[in-house]
């Protein structure tokens, strides 16, 4: 039991000198505001992710007026009107007499908040036939500042249910491998040679084939979250073997053989929470991996489907070069993709700055 | 040749050029030979200098490889743009009037009853290589080639009418005849299919090796054709250079020998922004303006000096449609489709209803930045004479939609928002597309909404196209998809989508005896058409064709984007039209002399 | 030694063997085949399609393919290509020298910049060039690399001082030696950015972290102890040690950096295995996957074997054993 007090002292030195590194909590802070913000999408966006309004195609971002004749009022918008310039360019003419003050927990479109939670007031909204949109508009004026938290629901949570799976398979095989040594080691490491082997992107376009096509767009998302984490875990795997070859010969996991315990326990209980500490490391510097593999999907056509956003496919769309030069807007999913991969790697070299003592007493010592 | 020598004898420096090219290559027993025939032409004649055509280089990109340059091989476009440059046919289709034209035939006759067809072969023509063409080439690319049962192509399709092939036979060295087991209508411009030499091909025939001739790793010299330029060089991945054919048989009006340009070089360039970009640095002298990339393009004609072409609606279309296939797996016994969903498919108020939710208007605007047309009949504007207007268009309209759907018995009835048919089962299907073609991705996601608008579920997905293909013409699970089809002037061409015995025919292929009364129609419009070689009768059947299409709705059509084409301000005698494109007369485009 | 590259080439051929086979069975068994193209083209009749069908032998059982297929490879024929009509040998060969030079371009970009870097940064730990290092590092790792492809050759169209995608010039032919030379360096420019950056962050990052773990050592104290000047203390014996555990990243990079560049071939129109590898794998073109990805698996095991054998070369206490 002492042991075990140790090591929780020795987390507490460790988070000690996380919150010492400004830039990894900088770096939590942000992702905290994300993960916030994309649980509570339905409530903070105007729209529905599938709202679109032909009429505004590629409408720039709407700007919020604060004075009316030089009078400081309630904030509002000027209503906006497409046309079509004589080289077929979009051209958005601002129609001052139509007014639409900014409206706080404004009714709008229904939801089901998580899934359950119906409701239709969001945070902010003005009334129809005005649209509010404050990072602009994508192809068919669907608004992408609602786009942006939905799909950030998926981007976001892809590489985490991605990482638990890719873990479980990678602590699973290493423990094992590691624990047997001899010939079980020798196979699944062979196995685990032939997932490294093969080039993982072709691997992705093979499997993604492979998903059946009626499922829908729950399926579909589990699927490649499934898929991509099927991709990552065979290094995960040669790692933990590594470490656990040389935790088996330790003192308590000898001591806990001869007092009969199971493997299974034995790697379960006594092996792999040594791996722990390397391991929470290694899922914040993986977590992007999938991020980035699902906009590598969708770039193809393959990731996440219309209408359900993702940062991924939002991006996709964002590439080419015309596109970007009239709507530079539907550029910021990659700026979103941008800032938390910065975000998991920062923390993740900051876990790892701040866990190294204990790796290195995990496994030397 | 000749004609060119006597005319551009003052003239030095594009004939070193040429010279030297030929030497650089290599090719020195060639060279040589035509250093000899110009000889002659350094004697100063009595005619003064015209403005020099000949020289210069236009350079095209294409977004992928061709697969081969064997012209009976090649499946799709990246292949046939490149043997269309080498190759030649019989007749060919003026780009103008979209009527059949001579071309390596001079001439025909034709019987009172239709079916012997005798072609009068044009003097004189030669193959790249300096070996004479003759009546021998015709018919061995028809009977060697088209007809060998072991060299599976799309030509033998075309050819054959119930089973039976035609007979070709030589007459004499520049006379071919053609005998027809029956009439066959679309014969003549059928006869644009390109003949292959016997002299170059006739030993791999014989050693059963033609399925693999000219594939893409063969020596360009050793590919032979009569067109107007000659493959020179291939870099996989990079580009594909032509060089004129010296030995081109076609005249300009003048009189001079064609084809002006010197050089024609295809680059490779998979990403259609990288074409754009390296259109406006000036490496590539044309691009396939895309609606959205207009309003980018149009505004710098002037400042980097080309000019955008509109040539009016692509030929190619876009449409959604519906599984309506009653048929079950022949192992398992499990219907393709459950029986409700069949019921909504082919019921004909269901599928107006959806022709009425397609918002065609702001589709081309959103897709095409409004340079496109809604597109209601099913031979589109593009074919031309074949092209009817008379057929049921169908407006954007919600309410309209809705109303149909209520009056047949979809209505709301548990208010969940979404419709159930009259025993209670939701409206939900999958609609699916393929992946990689934006445009049509983004048509399908609009019809998706509206869709839903109506109070239908709809489970989207697209899915890679070979993926999709089996689904249509395999496996038939399948509810809805949105998909495309290239066009041509021919309505017979499209027998296999239309025909119900058709494999394409792909709402319900293969079908044995006709399962609706207006397929059975259609069966027979076409069998009518085909066998009619009166121009107007004929479109009297397609006429009809098109009409019963619009009221059945077995493709619910969609929108066709304008076809518009970006040229670099290089060159004289651009004659676009809607049919050929910017390229449909390349041997008579020539250079600006301060281009070049 | 021979005897232990042996060894390991025979360990890889059961493995070889199972690559082909799951590439096989997951080209065949998911939906779709190599023909549909050609189903979907209103031109072909069935019988034509079956006449294709005997001629690629799809029509065969399963097993019997991929027997058929193993006992081709062992007399070295790798099959035709369907899409191409010609042997998979003949399309890959060209394409892999391209993936090559590619390869090796960003790999010497990436390891000539990535371990100078990574040792300034160990040197001057926390100092502002170190966070100035860093604060990129994290940039360049959280931007997706087509994505930096196609803003590079957007840059490049304004700019005009670099050629946009393709890999020559279009009068290429008339260049003499060192201008060939020059043309291919300047369009291998923007994909070997694109594709190194990644990769240059994070192998600079390892490199720092290898370098101050080194530092860190008694051996070092101990130099500096008796007196040694500090450039040789760096260079001479931290440095070797410090680079050691990057030899067996070579290994891995060796084989990732054919399969990392389809999209950037793609958008950069670079001629190489990963365009071609991309279409092929979409369209089931199987041969030509199967002989990607066993020459990948086969570049894998060299690159891995080459690492060992360096590693063994560099580090005396390291023999030859399984590893």
């Amino acid at each position: 039991m002492s042991a075990d007090k140790k090591h929780l002292s020795e987390f507490q030195i460790a988070l000690r000198n996380f919150k010492k590194n400004r830039l990894a909590c900088l770096g939590v802070v942000i992702l905290g505001l994300l993960y916030v913000a994309v649980i509570f999408a339905e409530f903070l966006s105007p729209y529905s992710y599938k709202n679109e309004n032909r009429n505004y195609s590629y409408c720039p971002p709407t700007v919020i007026q604060f004075f009316d004749e030089n009078r400081l009022v309630w904030p509002y918008v000027y209503g906006r009107q497409l046309e079509f310039n004589a080289y077929h360019g979009r051209i958005y003419t601002i129609d001052k007499t139509q007014k639409y003050p900014l409206r706080f927990f404004a009714p709008g479109d229904t939801y089901q908040w998580l899934g359950f939670l119906p409701g239709r007031r969001h945070l902010i909204g003005v009334s129809e036939p005005g649209r509010f949109y404050l990072l602009g508009a994508d192809s068919r004026g669907r608004d992408v500042f609602s786009r942006l938290l939905y799909g950030g629901r998926i981007s976001l949570s892809i590489g985490l249910i991605g990482v638990c799976i890719s873990f479980t398979i990678g602590l699973i095989v290493g423990g094992v491998a590691g624990y047997y040594g001899g010939r079980v080691d020798d196979i699944l490491m062979r196995i685990c040679e032939m997932f490294m082997m093969v080039p993982g992107f072709y691997l992705l376009l093979a499997l993604r084939s492979a998903v059946p096509d009626n499922f829908n767009s729950v399926q579909v998302y589990f699927a490649i979250v499934v898929i991509l984490s099927f991709i990552g875990w065979a290094g995960l795997a040669r790692i933990i073997r590594g470490m656990c070859l040389s935790l088996r010969e330790r003192e308590y996991v000898l001591a806990a053989r001869t007092f009969g315990l199971s493997d299974r326990k034995i790697i379960t209980g006594h092996i792999l929470p040594h791996t722990v500490s390397y391991s929470i490391f290694a899922v914040m510097l993986s977590i992007p991996g999938y991020i980035l593999g699902e906009s590598a999907l969708s770039l193809i056509g393959l990731g996440i489907q219309d209408p359900f956003a993702s940062w991924g496919n939002m991006l996709s769309d964002a590439m080419s070069i015309v596109r970007i030069k009239f709507a530079p807007w539907i550029l910021l999913p990659g700026f979103f993709i941008f800032v938390t991969v910065i975000c998991f790697n920062v923390i993740g070299d900051a876990l790892r700055d701040c866990l190294d003592p204990l790796l290195k007493s995990e496994v030397k010592g | 040749m000749c004609v060119m020598i006597a005319r551009s004898q003052l003239n030095w420096s594009p004939l070193s050029r040429w010279i030297r090219n030929v030497l650089f290559r290599q090719r020195v027993f060639f060279s040589l030979i035509s250093f000899c025939l110009f000889l002659p032409s350094l004697l100063p004649s009595a005619e003064e200098t015209i403005p020099q055509k000949y020289g210069g280089q236009l350079v095209i990109s294409t977004v992928s490889d061709p697969k081969t340059f064997n012209d009976i091989m090649a499946k799709e476009t990246s292949s046939t743009i490149v043997t269309s440059h080498i190759f030649d046919g019989l007749t060919t289709t003026n780009a103008f009037t979209t009527k059949v034209e001579p071309h390596l035939a001079k001439s025909w006759q034709v019987s009172s009853d239709g079916l012997v067809w005798t072609f009068f072969l044009r003097e004189g023509v030669r193959w790249n290589d300096g070996a004479p063409f003759s009546a021998d080439d015709v018919v061995f690319t028809f009977n060697d080639l088209i007809y060998n049962p072991r060299i599976p192509s799309s030509a033998k399709d075309v050819f054959t009418i119930d089973g039976q092939p035609f007979k070709v036979e030589k007459v004499d060295d520049l006379t071919v005849r053609f005998t027809l087991p029956v009439k066959f209508a679309p014969f003549l411009r059928g006869m644009g299919q390109a003949i292959l030499p016997k002299h170059k091909l006739k030993k791999a025939v014989e050693d059963e090796a033609f399925n693999f001739t000219w594939g893409i790793d063969t020596d360009p010299q050793e590919i032979v054709g009569t067109g107007p330029y000659k493959l020179v060089r291939y870099d996989p991945g990079q580009r594909l250079i032509f060089e004129r054919n010296p030995y081109y048989w076609k005249l300009s009006p003048e009189g001079e020998q064609l084809p002006y340009l010197g050089r024609v070089v295809y680059l490779i360039v998979p990403s259609a922004d990288v074409q754009l970009l390296k259109f406006l640095e000036g490496t590539i002298d044309i691009y396939n303006v895309r609606g959205s990339d207009f309003p980018y393009l149009k505004p710098l004609e002037k400042e980097r000096n080309f000019t955008v072409y509109d040539l009016g609606p692509d030929m190619g279309s876009q449409f959604i449609f519906f599984n309506q296939n009653n048929g079950a797996h022949p192992e398992t016994g499990k219907a393709y489709l459950p029986a409700h969903k069949l019921a909504w498919f082919t019921d004909l108020n269901f599928r107006r209803a959806v022709a009425h939710a397609i918002d065609r208007k702001k589709i081309i605007e959103i897709v095409n930045n409004g340079l496109g047309y809604p597109q209601y009949s099913s031979i589109g504007p593009g074919a031309g004479f074949f092209h009817t207007e008379e057929v049921v268009q169908y407006d954007f309209d919600l309410k309209t939609a809705k109303k149909i759907l209520a009056d047949a018995g979809y209505q709301d009835r548990n208010q969940d928002g979404i419709l159930e048919d009259q025993e209670g089962h939701r409206l939900e299907f999958n609609l699916y597309t393929n992946a990689g073609n934006t445009e049509r991705l983004d048509i399908a996601a609009i019809i998706r909404q509206d869709l839903e608008n109506l109070g239908m579920k709809i489970n989207f997905q697209s899915l890679e196209f070979n993926t999709l293909v089996s689904k249509l013409t395999s496996t038939f699970e399948w509810d809805a998809v949105v998909l495309g089809l290239t066009g041509g002037i021919e309505p017979h061409f499209g027998q296999n989508v239309w025909h119900s015995s058709g494999g394409l025919h792909m709402w319900h292929p293969n079908q044995e005896t006709p399962a609706t009364d207006w397929e059975k129609r259609i069966d027979e419009l076409f069998s009518l058409g085909v066998q009619e070689l009166s121009e107007d009768k004929r479109k009297v059947f397609y006429d009809e064709f098109q009409m019963i299409v619009s009221q059945k709705l077995p493709l619910i059509y969609t929108v066709l984007s304008a076809q518009m084409t970006a040229v670099r301000n290089k060159f004289v005698n651009l004659k676009p039209t809607n049919y050929g494109g910017v390229l449909h007369n390349l041997e008579e485009i020539y250079m600006k002399k301060e281009a070049r | 030694m021979w005897g232990y590259i042996l060894k390991r080439f025979l360990v890889a051929i059961p493995i070889l063997l199972a690559i082909a086979f799951v590439t096989f069975l997951l080209m065949r068994f998911t939906p779709g085949n190599y023909l549909d193209t050609m189903r979907m083209d209103p031109q072909y009749s069935k019988a034509t399609i079956q006449h294709y069908e005997e001629l690629y032998q799809l029509d065969k059982p399963l097993l019997q393919q991929y027997l058929q297929w193993i006992k081709n490879i062992l007399r070295l024929e790798f099959g035709y290509s369907f899409y191409y009509n010609v042997p998979v040998v003949q399309i890959i060969g060209g394409r892999l020298w391209n993936t090559f030079v590619l390869s090796c371009a960003s790999f010497l970009f990436t390891w000539g910049v990535a371990l100078p870097l990574g040792i300034t940064a160990a040197l001057r730990r926390n100092q502002w060039l170190d966070r100035l290092i860093q604060f990129f590092s994290y940039v360049w790792l959280s931007v997706p690399s087509f994505f930096l492809a196609m803003i590079l050759l957007y840059a490049a169209s304004q700019t005009g001082f670099l050629p946009l995608g393709g890999m020559v010039s279009p009068n290429f032919e008339e260049m003499n030696f060192l201008e060939k030379a020059l043309d291919i360096l300047k369009h291998l420019a923007i994909p070997t950015i694109a594709l190194s950056v990644g990769s240059i962050a994070a192998l600079q990052r390892i490199m720092r972290g290898n370098m101050l773990e080194v530092l860190g050592q008694q051996y070092i104290l101990m130099a500096r102890a008796k007196g040694l000047p500090e450039n040789k203390v760096v260079y001479h014996h931290a440095l070797r040690n410090a680079i050691n555990p990057l030899i067996t990243l070579l290994g891995y990079e060796f084989s990732s950096l054919l399969s990392g560049a389809a999209l950037i071939e793609i958008i950069c129109g670079w001629p190489g295995l990963g365009a071609l590898m991309l279409t092929a794998v979409r369209s089931k073109d199987i041969y030509l996957v199967m002989a990607s990805m066993l020459m990948g698996s086969v570049l894998f095991i060299i690159g891995n074997l080459l690492a060992d054998i360096l590693l063994a070369k560099a580090d005396p206490r390291i023999r030859y054993e399984r590893g």
